[in-house]
């Protein structure tokens, strides 16, 4: 009940979006928001950058609004975009260096407790790990951990068959483990 | 292990198998040692990326008050039209009362053709309008010469009105409301969502 009252708001806000009513659009923002930056965070892997393009896609979205078809889905239609504005400036970024990646890196050296700092630098090295997938697996394994999408619904942002989601998805997480155990190999040699 | 395996593998741990794969990977690991490893390294890739702590982003508050302030202008245009609307339904109903209408139409009009032809009309001139002479005179004249049977049933058709221009007519108007109708079907069909999921086959052995 609750949900379908939802539903119904977010399809109200939308056609009044549709129509040029800004607070609308910003109330849809609002909601979708931390999915949508989270996901293009797990893409770049910078906190200010993913803003960057959070913006940028939501911006894409308010132009592009009118063609939406309300009664399909927001979240994935915003996702589609996110994940295309992301790539794009990924692939005009790709030979820059990240300066708060650097801080990052300098943050998670801080002394603590033993487990506190192996479980930072997994965090941090899964985050490199994932930077170094391939695009076109990367975003597959993106919206999947993190926009906790369906293989349809994957298929369906990205504009792939389903098979290919799957052999994608395949794909990067094997990659992603066996990176994880070269790395652990690592943390266990240096802290012997 | 094979890669289709892995594929499988992957959509078990991530509920994407149903019916008979979901219950054919079940037995499978059950009797599988090397894919309950499998699927176990899988799901610690899985556990590892969910638990992966996230940033501090900017206050949705504030985004949304930036974003908002840097909107550009955008021009209005006119709305598709959405399916699930009124007008949208409205368009395969009026093709099949159009059908409806037609088919009435013609079936009365063999009625009362046969009625006439059988007398049961009496002397209805207005209803003889010659429409069949010329596809009767041509078969007429095919047969010319031929067994008088030939000749009979084409006339008992010709007053029949099978043979009339009634039949052609009526094919033309059912096959362009058909067309009509395929038409509006294939613009539902490639507004309408996602195609559902193929199962994948696969062999179930590492």
């Amino acid at each position: 009940m609750a949900f379908d009252q939802t539903a119904e708001t977010e399809l109200r806000l939308i056609q009044q979006a549709q129509d040029g009513d800004r607070s609308a659009f910003g109330e849809l923002v609002r909601r979708h928001y931390t999915g949508v930056v989270n996901v293009v965070y797990r893409l770049c892997g910078d906190a200010g950058l993913a803003e960057d393009m959070a913006q940028e896609a939501f911006l894409r979205a308010w132009l592009n609004l009118p063609s939406f078809r309300p009664e399909s889905s927001l979240r994935n239609w915003l996702y589609r975009i996110a994940v295309n504005a992301a790539l794009d400036v990924l692939r005009r970024k790709t030979e820059e260096p990240i300066e708060n990646e650097k801080k990052q890196m300098v943050t998670d050296q801080a002394p603590g407790p033993e487990a506190a700092v192996i479980a930072k630098e997994q965090a941090a090295f899964l985050q490199q790990a994932m930077k170094s997938l391939p695009e076109a697996a990367r975003s597959v394994l993106v919206l999947r951990e993190y926009g906790e999408l369906s293989y349809q619904e994957i298929a369906a942002v990205l504009d792939i068959p389903i098979g290919t989601v799957m052999s994608r998805l395949n794909y990067a997480r094997s990659r992603l483990r066996e990176l994880l155990k070269t790395q652990v190999l690592q943390m266990e040699y240096d802290y012997a | 292990m094979h890669e289709d395996m892995r594929t499988l593998l992957n959509a078990y741990m991530d509920n994407e198998l149903h019916g008979t794969r979901l219950v054919e990977m079940k037995l499978h690991l059950a009797s599988c040692e090397a894919c309950r490893e499998e699927l176990k390294d899988l799901r610690q890739v899985s556990d590892l990326l969910q638990a992966a702590p996230s940033p501090e982003f900017m206050p949705a508050e504030r985004f949304v008050s930036n974003l908002t302030l840097n909107l550009p202008r955008r021009a209005l245009r006119d709305r598709p039209p959405k399916p699930g609307s009124l007008a949208w339904w409205l368009v395969p109903a009026g093709l099949m009362l159009a059908w409806f209408f037609m088919r009435t139409v013609f079936t009365l009009s063999g009625v009362v053709t046969v009625a006439d032809a059988t007398g049961l009309l009496g002397s209805a001139d207005w209803l003889s309008g010659g429409q069949q002479a010329i596809w009767f005179e041509a078969a007429m004249s095919a047969f010319d010469g031929q067994a008088g049977g030939m000749q009979s049933t084409l006339a008992a058709l010709n007053d029949v009105n099978i043979l009339g221009v009634n039949l052609f007519e009526g094919f033309l108007w059912q096959a362009g409301i058909v067309l009509l109708y395929w038409g509006w079907l294939a613009a539902w069909w490639l507004q309408r969502g996602p195609r559902p999921m193929k199962v994948m086959a696969g062999p179930f052995h590492s």
